[in-house]
C-alpha cells in the first residue's frame, strides 16, 4: 500500500456557509497504479491532488503515506516526505525560465544535496532517456509546449520518487504531443513501475490508466 | 548549489535591466554617499593624531570672567611657562611657549616671500616629534636658526641643500636654515583652534624663541621685567607619563591667578589644559565649558550618512517585495521540488549580497570618480585609502549590513509563498507586504523632507548674516599687512603717494584688521560706572583717516580730524560701547584708562567685525600711529582691478624694497566667516539631493511595478469611460498620501533639529511656517513627476492590449 486517505474532508467558509471542496474521500492507492481522476471543473480534481501531494492540508480525516500518519505530522516533516516520495507535473509546466533546460533538470537534486559528479550523471541518463540532450542549453521559452513539459517530467522523475501527481499535464498541449506524454507515462508505470495520479479532462488520456475515479462536487461517484 | 544561485540571480538581474538599474544605482549612490561621509569623518577625527605623543600633548587654555561670564582665551603672559617648568616640573615632560602664527616675509637674496610660520621654544620638536627630513629635534637651540617646510625649501633653494644657508626674516633679522620638515597635511595643524573664522593655512617655518624675543622689544620687556599681566603667547605641554590631563588641570589651575600683581586678579584666570585630540573637534567654549565644535558636524553628517544609505536599502527592500509575485512562481517551484525555506531565505540573501556588491564596486568608482571634487568642496586632502586593510574591513562589514538590511525583509518575504496558492497563480501580493512598503516610502521622504527643510534654514541663517548691516563699506577695500617695520614714521608719504597714483581714494591705518579684533582692554572707568563692574571693551588704534577709508557711518559727533590737535586723546565709541557703558548723552563725556582722560566726540553705528552670528561687542577707536598692524586702501571705484594692484605694488615697493604685497580684499575676507556654515550648506545641498534622487528612483520603480499590477484594473476602467487624467489621478493619489503623511512627520523632527542647530547663533534667523511648507510641496512635486511618467505610460495603453491577456 502507497498511499490511504480515509475520510477526507476539506472545506472552506464563506459567507457563514461552509462550502466543501473534499467531501469524504475515501481512496487507497497500490504501488505501481495508474489513477486517472476525472471530473468536471470545480468538483475538486486539483484539491485531492494537491492533498495528496501535501502542498495543501484538509480539515478532516487521516490520511496515511507509506504508513506515516501524514495528518499528524509537523509541516517540516510533511515537507520532508513529499520531497523525498513525490514528484509533480503541472499543466503549465513550471520550469523556471532563468535557467537552462539542464539547470532545470538539475535542480531537485541540489536540494536533496547530492555531489556533483553524481547530479552529473543523473541527469546526463535523464537527458539520454527522454531524449533531449541536443536541447540541454537551451532555455524553456525556447521549446515547444510538448518539449517543455517533456523536461517537466524528466525533472519530476530525475530524484527517483514513488509517486508521479500530474495535474493536466497534457492541458496546454495539443494532440500530438498530449499522445506522446501518456504514452510516456505509460512506459513509465508499465517497464519502471512508477506509480501515478492524474488528473484529466479527456476520456482518452484516462484511458491509459489502470483505474479511473470521478469526482462531483468534491464527492467520490 | 552556490552555482546554480549565481546563476539565477546573474539572470535575473540580467532579465530586469531597468530594475537592475535603479536597484544597483540607488543602492550604490546611498553607499557612495557612506563612504564619502565615512571618509570625511575619519579625517576629521584622525586631526592631529599623526604626532606621537598627541595623547600626551594639551594647549594651556584660561578662563576669565568678568561680569558673570566666562570667557575661554589662548593668550598667557611670558612667565607662566617658566613658572609651570620649574614649580611643576614632575607634571610636564616639556613645556613651550609660541608665538602667534603669521604671515611674515622670508626672503634669500632678492626673493621675498610671504610665509605662515611661527616662533617657538626649542623643546617644540621634540614634543610634537616633528617629521623633520633634515636637522634634528634640537635644531631651534641656535639663537638664528629657522626650520623651513619641504615646499618652502623648494621654493627658496629648488634642489640645492638649504641646510646652514643664511636667510633673511621680515627685512630684519638674519636666519639660518637648521632643518627641513615635511609638509604637514591638513589634518595636521597645532594652531587649528585658532582659526574659526578664517582658511587655516599651512605652517612653513618654525623659527627660534630667542629670535622672536630680539626682534620684538615688548617681548624682551615682558621676558625681563616678567610680566604677568601682559597676555601674548600661546602655550604647549605634554604631560608626563604617569599624570592625567585632569590632575594635571586641576593641579594648575590657580598658577596664574597666584602671580598676578594685586588689583589685576579680579577676573580671576583660570588656566586649564586642553587635550591635543580636542583641538580639532570640542574648541568651542562657552562659559568656559567645552560644548563641542566640529564635532557636532561630525556627528550630523555621521546621521545623514547612515540615513542616506537606509534610503538605498529601503529601495532594495521596496522594489524586491514589488516584484514578489514575479519571483513567486519561481519559489513554488523550488519549494515542490524540494527546497526549504532557510535554502530559499539563503538563495534571496545571497541575491542581495550580489547586488550590494557590485552596488559597492560602482560606489567605489563613484568615489574614486567625486573625490578630487569633494576634497575641494570639504578642504581636505582624503585619499582613497586603497592600502589600508582596515578600510577594507570596515567595508566588508558595511557591505554585509547592507546586504542583510536590503535582503532581510524580501527574503524573508518571499519565501513564506506558499506553493500550492503561488503555482495556481491566485497569490496577490498581500496587504501586509502593501503597506510595510507604504511605511518604507514614507520613512524616505521623511528623511528626504527634513533634509530639504534643513538645507532652506542653513541657507536663510547663512543669508540673514549676510544680509546683516556690516557698518562700513567693504567695496573696493583693501587690506594690507605690515610684516616688516619699513614704513613705521612714513604715514604721510606713503599716504601721499598712494593717492597720487589715482587708483587710492584713501588710506588709513589700523591696529585691527577690518574682520578681526586684535586687542581688547580692561580698566575703562568713567562717570556713573557701578564699581564692581568689570570692563573689557574691544579697542582699534586708528589713523585719522580711518573713518574716510572705510565709510563708517556716524550716528551723533563727529569723525577725527587733524584740525582737533586733541583728537589725538579722543574716543569715538560704536554704539554698543554707548549702550555698554550706559551713557545718556556720550559725546563730550570722559573715559578714564591707565594712560589718562579721553573724550568722546564721536559715536559710530556698529562695525561688524567679528562673527556675523554673535552681537557686536563694545569698542573705541582712538588714535594711536604707533600701534597699527595694518594699511587699509580705498580704490578708486571703476578702475581696473589689475592695474590698480600693480600701481599699489610699485608704491609698496618704495617704501619695502623687494617685500611682496600681502593683501586681501575686505569682502573676501569677509566671506570666509561664513566658511563652516558654506560647506555645510553645499554638503547639505548635495546630500539632500541625493536623498531625494534615491527616494524618487525607488519610487519610480515601485510605480512602475504598481502600474503593472493594475494593468487589467486600468484596462476594465478605461473601456467603462475612464479618462486619462482620472486615471492619472487614481495611479498617483496614494503617493500624494503618502508623501503628505511624510510630510507631517518630517516638519516638527526637522524643525526641532534646525532650533537646536540654530540656538549655535546668537544672530539668528526666524523659521517660518512656509520654509518647511516649501520643503514639503517641493519633494511632493519632484514626487509626482516621477510617478507620472509611469502613471500617464499605464493610463494610456490600450485596453484591448492590456485586457488580451486573460
Amino acid at each position: 500500500m502507497l498511499l490511504q486517505l480515509k475520510n477526507i474532508f476539506k472545506w472552506v467558509n464563506s459567507g457563514g456557509q461552509r462550502i466543501f471542496l473534499l467531501k469524504d474521500i475515501n481512496l487507497e492507492v497500490a504501488e505501481g497504479e495508474f489513477i486517472s481522476v476525472m471530473g468536471p471543473s470545480g468538483s475538486g480534481k486539483s484539491t485531492l491532488l494537491n492533498v495528496i501531494g501535501m502542498l495543501d492540508t484538509f480539515d478532516e480525516g487521516e490520511y496515511n503515506f507509506l504508513d506515516e500518519s501524514v495528518h499528524t505530522l509537523k509541516e517540516k516533516h510533511r515537507s520532508n516526505l513529499y520531497k523525498e516520495y513525490i514528484g509533480f507535473v503541472f499543466q503549465s509546466y513550471h520550469l523556471l525560465d532563468d535557467l537552462t533546460v539542464q539547470e532545470n533538470l538539475e535542480m531537485p537534486l541540489l536540494y536533496k544535496k547530492f555531489k556533483g559528479s553524481e547530479r552529473k550523471a543523473m541527469v546526463a541518463d535523464m537527458l539520454d532517456r527522454f531524449n533531449i540532450v541536443g536541447k540541454k542549453d537551451l532555455f524553456p521559452a525556447q521549446l515547444s509546449g510538448g518539449q517543455q513539459q517533456l523536461v517537466g517530467v524528466a525533472r519530476a522523475l530525475i530524484a527517483n520518487p514513488k509517486l508521479i501527481l500530474a495535474d493536466e499535464p497534457t492541458g496546454n498541449l495539443n494532440s500530438q504531443q498530449s499522445e506522446e506524454i501518456m504514452e510516456l507515462f505509460k512506459k513509465l508505470n508499465q517497464e519502471e513501475g512508477v506509480t501515478i495520479i492524474q488528473v484529466t479532462h479527456s476520456e482518452k488520456n484516462a484511458a491509459y490508466g489502470s483505474r479511473i475515479i470521478n469526482l462531483l462536487d468534491g464527492r467520490k461517484v | 548549489m552556490f552555482k546554480n544561485y549565481l546563476k539565477i540571480a546573474w539572470r535575473n538581474l540580467f532579465k530586469n535591466k531597468g530594475y537592475t538599474i535603479i536597484n544597483i544605482g540607488g543602492l550604490a549612490l546611498g553607499i557612495a554617499v557612506a563612504l564619502f561621509i565615512g571618509l570625511w569623518v575619519h579625517d576629521e577625527l584622525s586631526f592631529n593624531t599623526n604626532f606621537k605623543n598627541h595623547e600626551r600633548i594639551a594647549q594651556v587654555l584660561m578662563n576669565k570672567t568678568g561680569n558673570g561670564e566666562t570667557r575661554t582665551r589662548y593668550n598667557h603672559p611670558y612667565p607662566l611657562a617658566d613658572e609651570l617648568r620649574s614649580t611643576y616640573g614632575d607634571d610636564f615632560d616639556e613645556v613651550v611657549m609660541s608665538s602667534f602664527p603669521g604671515d611674515n616675509v622670508l626672503s634669500l637674496k632678492d626673493k621675498h616671500l610671504n610665509e605662515y610660520g611661527a616662533f617657538m621654544e626649542k623643546g617644540f620638536l621634540r614634543m610634537f616629534s616633528f617629521p623633520m627630513l633634515k636637522g634634528n629635534h634640537n635644531a631651534l637651540s641656535n639663537p638664528n636658526a629657522i626650520i623651513i617646510s619641504e615646499s618652502t625649501a623648494k621654493a627658496f633653494f629648488g634642489d640645492e641643500d638649504p641646510m646652514e644657508k643664511t636667510m633673511q626674516l621680515n627685512n630684519d633679522a638674519v636666519v639660518t636654515v637648521k632643518g627641513v620638515f615635511k609638509n604637514l597635511p591638513k589634518n595636521a595643524n597645532i594652531f587649528d583652534a585658532l582659526s574659526a573664522f578664517s582658511e587655516p593655512k599651512a605652517l612653513q617655518f618654525v623659527a627660534s624663541w630667542e629670535l622672536y624675543v630680539t626682534m620684538n622689544d615688548w617681548v624682551k620687556t615682558a621676558r625681563d621685567q616678567k610680566l604677568w599681566d601682559n597676555n601674548s603667547y600661546l602655550l604647549y605641554a605634554q604631560i608626563a607619563d604617569n599624570s592625567s590631563m585632569q590632575s594635571v588641570s586641576d593641579k594648575i589651575k590657580n598658577v596664574l591667578y597666584q602671580h598676578l600683581p594685586e588689583g589685576t586678579k579680579r577676573s580671576n584666570p583660570q588656566i586649564f589644559l586642553h587635550a591635543m585630540e580636542d583641538w580639532h573637534l570640542r574648541s568651542t567654549f562657552q562659559n568656559g565649558q567645552s560644548v563641542g565644535g566640529t564635532i557636532q558636524y561630525v556627528r550630523m553628517f555621521g546621521i545623514i550618512g547612515i540615513f542616506v544609505l537606509l534610503l538605498a536599502c529601503i529601495n532594495f527592500m521596496n522594489l524586491s517585495t514589488a516584484r514578489a509575485q514575479k519571483r513567486a512562481k519561481e519559489v513554488g517551484i523550488r519549494k515542490t521540488v524540494g527546497s526549504r525555506r532557510n535554502q530559499l531565505v539563503g538563495q534571496f540573501m545571497f541575491e542581495s549580497l550580489l547586488v550590494t556588491l557590485c552596488a559597492f564596486i560602482l560606489a567605489c568608482g563613484l568615489v574614486l570618480l567625486f573625490l578630487p571634487f569633494f576634497n575641494q568642496l570639504a578642504n581636505k586632502q582624503i585619499l582613497f585609502p586603497f592600502v589600508n586593510p582596515i578600510f577594507w574591513i570596515i567595508c566588508a562589514g558595511l557591505i554585509l549590513v547592507t546586504s542583510l538590511l536590503a535582503g532581510s525583509y524580501p527574503a524573508v518575504y518571499l519565501s513564506s509563498f506558499r506553493p500550492v496558492k503561488v503555482l495556481k497563480g491566485t497569490i496577490r501580493t498581500g496587504r501586509s507586504a502593501t503597506s510595510f512598503r507604504k511605511v518604507l516610502v514614507v520613512v524616505q521622504f521623511t528623511v528626504s523632507i527634513i533634509l530639504v527643510a534643513g538645507t532652506v534654514v542653513v541657507n536663510r541663517q547663512i543669508q540673514h548674516s549676510k544680509d546683516r548691516p556690516v557698518g562700513y563699506d567693504k567695496n573696493g577695500l583693501v587690506m594690507v599687512e605690515k610684516t616688516t617695520e619699513d614704513y613705521q614714521g612714513k604715514y604721510n608719504a606713503l599716504r601721499d603717494a598712494l593717492k597720487e597714483t589715482g587708483v587710492v581714494q584713501e588710506m588709513a591705518e589700523s591696529s585691527s584688521p577690518l574682520t578681526e579684533v586684535w586687542n581688547s582692554n580692561a580698566g575703562y572707568e568713567w562717570e556713573g560706572k557701578d564699581p564692581d563692574f568689570v570692563t573689557n571693551i574691544v579697542a582699534f588704534y586708528v589713523s585719522h583717516d580711518y573713518g574716510n577709508t572705510v565709510d563708517w557711518d556716524l550716528a551723533q559727533g563727529r569723525d577725527f580730524s587733524r584740525d582737533f590737535a586733541s583728537d589725538s586723546t579722543s574716543y569715538i565709541l560704536n554704539e554698543a560701547a554707548v549702550k555698554y557703558m550706559g551713557l545718556e548723552n556720550p559725546i563730550g563725556k570722559k573715559i578714564r584708562w591707565y594712560d589718562g582722560q579721553h573724550e568722546v566726540i564721536g559715536v559710530v553705528k556698529n562695525l561688524l567685525t567679528e562673527s556675523p552670528f554673535e552681537p557686536i561687542k563694545p569698542a573705541i577707536y582712538s588714535i594711536n600711529y604707533n600701534q597699527t598692524n595694518w594699511i587699509n586702501l580705498k580704490l578708486v571705484y571703476g578702475k581696473s582691478l589689475a592695474a590698480s594692484l600693480g600701481q599699489i605694488e610699485t608704491v609698496f615697493g618704495k617704501f619695502s624694497p623687494g617685500v611682496p604685497l600681502n593683501y586681501q580684499f575686505v569682502d573676501a575676507a569677509f566671506e570666509k566667516k561664513f566658511k563652516t556654515e558654506e560647506r555645510m550648506r553645499k554638503l547639505s545641498e548635495i546630500f539632500s539631493i541625493l536623498a531625494i534622487f534615491i527616494s524618487c528612483l525607488g519610487l519610480f520603480g515601485l510605480a512602475t511595478f504598481m502600474a503593472e499590477q493594475r494593468t487589467k484594473e486600468i484596462g476594465i476602467r478605461k473601456v467603462l469611460g475612464a479618462s486619462v487624467p482620472s486615471l492619472f489621478q487614481l495611479l498617483s493619489k496614494e503617493f500624494v498620501v503618502l508623501i503628505i503623511v511624510s510630510g507631517l512627520i518630517a516638519v516638527p523632527v526637522a524643525y526641532h533639529f534646525m532650533k537646536q542647530w540654530l540656538e549655535n547663533y546668537t544672530y539668528r534667523t526666524s523659521m517660518p511656517w512656509w520654509v518647511f511648507g516649501t520643503a514639503v510641496i517641493g519633494v511632493l512635486l519632484v514626487a509626482i513627476l516621477t510617478v507620472s511618467y509611469q502613471a500617464i505610460k499605464a493610463a494610456k495603453v490600450n485596453p484591448i492590449k492590456s485586457l488580451r491577456t486573460e
